[in-house]
């Protein structure tokens, strides 16, 4: 046990410990559904929290660390689902290959992510006229605007109303590429953030114009972020639509994309480990909601899920709170429940669990401010 | 004759559009937020009339009683889900807008089923013949109202004393606080005055199409969002004219079969357009940024 | 650091649960019926239609003693017409041991579905997911009928009508409306002048436009849900020019909505229900109405009836026919009895939705084999 304790304790293993855990996870799920003891539900919620950690990451790029508000990731994520899903069911037919061939996959990642980004980069140059809620405004335009046109394309382009066609994964592993497609993108926006550019990035958020007066080319990183962002949404949107036997555009509308910056802002701004366990938490919490609520109690998902949202942001942000915060917070419950539960090794450990992920947005919350 | 016809319409369309872009510009100038809730209290007011409907049959009481029952909401959604944030992100409160919205159609699906209610005793129908086009009554009634309602705020705003703390709060809330207005008064008041434009709105669609499910307010919420961004947004004159300037669009668009399916598509590629001439929209202000 | 140690715990204790969980798997003797559908949002009247009808052929199987003494028992999962979400319920229902399955309500979600159920060769027979598409794969049946074919029968109508212009107003963003009008088009003969109208689901509050475009045309082809044709059709309701509505099975639920005495145009549409169609018609109408009011009373759930009767009745022929049918007869083999049965010329009868004879059978390719009905909603106010 000391022997575990002193490895995590390496300044190495340190640093990249979201990688190892993300890793872990992926082994043994991967392990486990190998060999067939992982539940097929189960299976489609690992796709569902990799698909949206990477919206989210990708996302908290843009809003977290470049500091613009965008509205229209869905939209990127849409051109993304749609170029990558038709080239892979293209490549499937044309080669007359399995739906599970790897290498199909990875050639609509890598074009679904390019087209994304294409379209990224296009978006991101009138990000440089506007500011704040004007550029939400377009971005949200953005997605609309590619929804409607997608969707109205003659029917052989991208099927119209029911949709383009795409190939799926085999379940059992699949989610295995998604968790890896999310380790590629942790490795990137992780790396390039804690590089100078992107401290130059932050700096772009704090105050542009003293970032511009020292010298950084904002012009450049700022479609430098779109871009990188959207080719990530683009990849996602590839992961999505090899989930899926087709792909409609009605699934990316604004209200997709709210979901996505919901992620973002509750993770905390400008935390890559917050916006990932946000969304894995807010992707759990809905996908249990739909599945525990069944028949009429289906009408109460929404409101609960409203009420936790509302609950949420008001403990964490409220100024008024803060005192509250500081008594009743992941800390204080972690000690209560030692306290009440003795020392059950279990019951610790759980404790330890819950509290650690909230503690770590914090951490990084602190830290930002 | 018909492309008057689809003018006219555009503009009755506007009308409603306008009077929503009013309360979210006034909302936003004031609060700073983008008050996502703002096309769901349409749907509440829609509901409020509907139900006042089935005790007293006449709609002007309904109305007022809509008036009234979103004003009070209005006020009770900035008091417990926006001031206790506040000083916090502007993202927070976005994003507790997007939750108080999405509250708010659940509720109202819980309250009144999923099957869509028909308060035909609202509706206005028939027209004014001048040669061969026909003027609705319900068009006269939106654009009237509209207009009235503009020039009414507009001069309440500039010249009234609740008025002009309403433009300071909304240039500089620290300096307005300072000078002795009660800023949380003031915004609640905006609340109200923005959720009873909603009120009105709500039943200058439900005239023209009485039909009423919990997505009622959504969309015509965000078309006003944007209808508010094209004018610039915080200003009223704004709100009005890029109101009405996306009704007509979009009139006109469904007017052509082959565009009618892209009609969203054009509206919002026009309104990347705009801002792009000027970043500011129509009539809103460019501010430098001081270093 | 005692945080990641807890991680890494936590991600091995979770792992733990699903293992746990996936091995125990209940039983308790009843056969499992799964059905997803929109219970909340602006669709949930269909899938409350559908829900509750096949709720209560249910229990009146299960009132009568079901199949030789085992019971049936329905679970429905809400998928908010949204396709993403269909998998998570196709998963909770397979791991609550659905043998078979209903489908879901709509088309979209129904797409989903089957390709996820083709795989796991579950047997569905969907009360009312119209497009051809859902019918692609040897486990999926339909009790509505296809899309291509309510064209097809509606073109053909109309041009037996001798106009020389029509008007058509339809929705440009959903299968259904799209699928149908396309297929209306192809048929209709050249010689008609077609003045189009349509609105998306961004643009569905208001039809002010879409009147002025269709005001002058005399007969209207509307292949929409009722939530917006009650709209247009109370928008319209002064234009003297408009003299016919005609529409789909989409229409249905009109007069739940809508007092159609107040609406002076004739409202015809092309239906497999009507409520006076024939006797079991009647029961089912009188029945749902004192269980459930007439709310969410629509063809949907008409056919939901029908589907869990059509079904029943396929099983006990098949127990009749020697094969052994019971709460652990597992999915496929569920799926391969059900298969023989509907394609090899099993006729239902005391159809709800099987016009004025009652009977329901399938081609052999599959697709649904009933009367298709003209009913008159109501006649022109003279």
């Amino acid at each position: 046990m000391s022997a575990i304790i002193a490895f995590f304790k390496k300044p190495f293993i340190r640093k990249y410990a979201n990688y190892f855990i993300i890793a872990l996870l992926t082994l043994v799920f991967g392990l486990l559904s190998a060999t067939g003891s992982l539940k097929m539900g189960n299976q489609f919620l690992m796709e569902q929290i990799a698909i949206a950690v990477l919206l989210a990451v990708s996302l908290g790029m843009v809003v977290g660390f470049l500091g613009e508000l965008s509205l229209g990731h869905a939209g990127f994520m849409c051109a993304g689902a749609f170029i990558g899903g038709k080239i892979a069911q293209m490549m499937v037919s044309a080669m007359g290959v399995s739906q599970n061939n790897i290498l199909v996959l990875l050639v609509s990642l890598l074009v679904g992510g390019l087209t994304a980004a294409l379209f990224g980069f296009i978006i991101g140059l009138p990000a440089l006229r506007l500011r704040g809620d004007y550029l939400a405004i377009v971005t949200l335009a953005f997605g609309e605007i590619v929804r409607a046109v997608v969707m109205n394309l003659p029917d052989t382009m991208f099927g119209g109303t029911l949709g383009v066609e795409t190939p799926r994964f085999d379940r059992k592993y699949f989610f295995v590429i998604a968790l890896l497609m999310v380790l590629v993108c942790l490795a990137v926006t992780q790396n390039l953030m804690h590089s100078k550019h992107g401290r130059a990035i932050i700096s772009i958020k704090d105050n542009e114009i003293a970032a511009k007066a020292t010298g950084i080319d904002i012009t450049r990183y700022k479609l430098f972020v779109f871009t990188i962002s959207s080719f990530f949404a683009g990849v996602a949107g590839v992961l999505y639509s090899y989930t899926q036997s087709r792909v409609q555009s009605a699934t990316f509308d604004y209200n997709y994309s709210i979901e996505i910056l919901v992620m973002v802002v509750l993770g905390g701004m400008g935390s890559i480990n917050g916006s990932m366990i946000a969304a894995a938490l807010i992707t759990f919490i809905n996908v249990k909601l739909q599945t525990v609520l069944t028949g009429n109690l289906a009408v109460l998902q929404n409101v609960i899920y409203a009420l936790i949202l509302i609950a949420i942001v008001i403990y964490r942000n409220a100024p008024g709170l803060k005192g509250f915060r500081e008594k009743y917070n992941s800390k204080t419950l972690l000690a209560w429940l030692k306290k009440k539960l003795g020392k059950g090794k279990v019951a610790d450990a759980e404790a330890t669990v819950v509290a650690a992920g909230v503690e770590t947005v914090e951490k990084e919350e602190a830290k930002d401010e | 004759m018909e492309f008057l016809t689809s003018l006219l319409n555009g503009l009755s369309s506007g009308g409603t559009y306008a009077i929503i872009a009013i309360g979210y510009t006034m909302v936003y100038g004031i609060a700073k937020m983008l008050n996502f809730a703002h096309g769901d209290i349409i749907m509440v007011g829609g509901y409020a009339m509907f139900s006042t409907l089935l005790l007293i049959n006449q709609p002007v009481v309904a109305l007022i009683f809509a008036i009234v029952f979103c004003m009070i909401l209005g006020v009770c959604i900035e008091r417990f889900a926006y001031r206790p944030l506040r000083g916090a992100s502007p993202l927070a409160v976005l994003i507790t807008a997007i939750g108080v919205s999405s509250l708010l159609q659940s509720l109202a699906q819980i309250i009144f089923g999923a099957a869509p209610k028909m308060p035909t005793r609202l509706q206005i129908s028939g027209a004014i013949h001048i040669g061969s086009l026909a003027i609705s009554y319900g068009t006269i009634v939106t654009l009237a109202v509209t207009v009235v309602l503009m020039v009414a705020l507009t001069v309440f705003v500039k010249y009234s004393k609740v008025g002009r703390a309403m433009v300071a709060v909304s240039e500089d809330r620290g300096a307005a606080q300072l000078m002795g207005i009660n800023t949380n008064a003031i915004i609640a008041i905006t609340f109200a005055i923005g959720s009873a434009l909603a009120a009105v709105a709500a039943y200058l669609m439900l005239m023209k199409a009485p039909s009423l499910t919990n997505t009622l307010g959504a969309m015509p919420g965000i078309k006003a969002f944007t209808a508010a961004v094209i004018g610039g947004i915080g200003s009223i004159p704004g709100a009005m004219l890029g109101g009405v300037l996306l009704g007509v669009i979009e009139s006109l668009s469904l007017s052509i079969p082959v565009l009618a399916p892209f009609t969203d598509a054009i509206e919002f590629a026009i309104l990347i357009v705009i801002l792009l001439v000027k970043p500011a929209g129509l009539l809103g202000k460019t501010r430098r940024e001081k270093v | 650091m005692k945080k990641i140690l807890a991680i890494v715990l936590a991600a091995l204790m979770i792992a733990g649960c699903c293992v746990a969980f996936s091995s125990c798997k209940g039983n308790d003797g009843t056969i499992k019926i799964g059905l997803s559908g929109p219970l909340t949002d602006s669709a949930a009247v269909y899938g409350k239609g559908v829900a509750n009808a096949a709720q209560m052929a249910i229990d009146e199987i299960n009132e009568k003693g079901g199949l030789n003494g085992i019971k049936f028992e329905l679970k429905v999962m809400d998928d908010v017409n949204d396709k993403t979400k269909v998998q998570n319920n196709y998963a909770a229902l397979v791991d609550w041991g659905m043998q078979i399955s209903l489908g879901c309500v709509t088309t979209q979600p129904a797409l989903e579905f089957k390709t996820l159920s083709a795989t796991d060769d579950i047997f569905f027979m969907t009360p009312s997911a119209s497009a051809d598409a859902v019918r692609s794969e040897a486990n999926g049946y339909q009790m509505c009928f296809a899309d291509k074919k309510q064209g097809v029968a509606a073109a053909n109508y109309v041009n037996g009508l001798g106009l020389s212009k029509i008007g058509v107003f339809y929705q440009s963003d959903i299968d259904y409306s799209k699928g149908i009008y396309q297929e209306f088009r192809n048929n209709l003969s050249g010689s008609i002048t077609v003045v189009e109208a349509s609105f998306t689901n961004q643009t569905k509050t208001d039809f002010t436009q879409q009147v002025s475009l269709l005001k002058d045309c005399e007969f209207i082809f509307m292949p929409i849900y009722y939530q917006e044709a009650s709209l247009f059709m109370t928008m319209a309701k002064d234009e003297a020019g408009i003299k016919t509505y005609y529409g789909c099975d989409g229409l249905d639920g009109l007069d739940t909505v809508l007092d159609l005495s107040t609406i002076p145009q004739a409202i015809t549409m092309l239906t497999h229900f009507k409520a006076d169609a024939n006797d079991y018609a009647k029961t089912f109408v009188a029945n749902y109405t004192a269980k459930y009011g007439t709310d969410t009373l629509n063809q949907f759930g008409a056919s939901a009836y029908d589907c869990v009767y059509a079904i029943f009745g396929a099983l006990k022929k098949a127990v009749e026919a020697g094969k052994t049918v019971d709460a652990s007869t597992s999915a496929s083999e569920m799926c391969d009895i059900l298969k023989n049965q509907f394609n090899g010329g099993y006729e239902y009868t005391g159809a709800v939705t099987g016009g004025t004879e009652g009977k329901v059978k399938w081609t052999a390719d599959g697709f649904v084999n009933k009367e298709a009905q003209v009913h008159v909603l109501k006649e022109a106010n003279s």
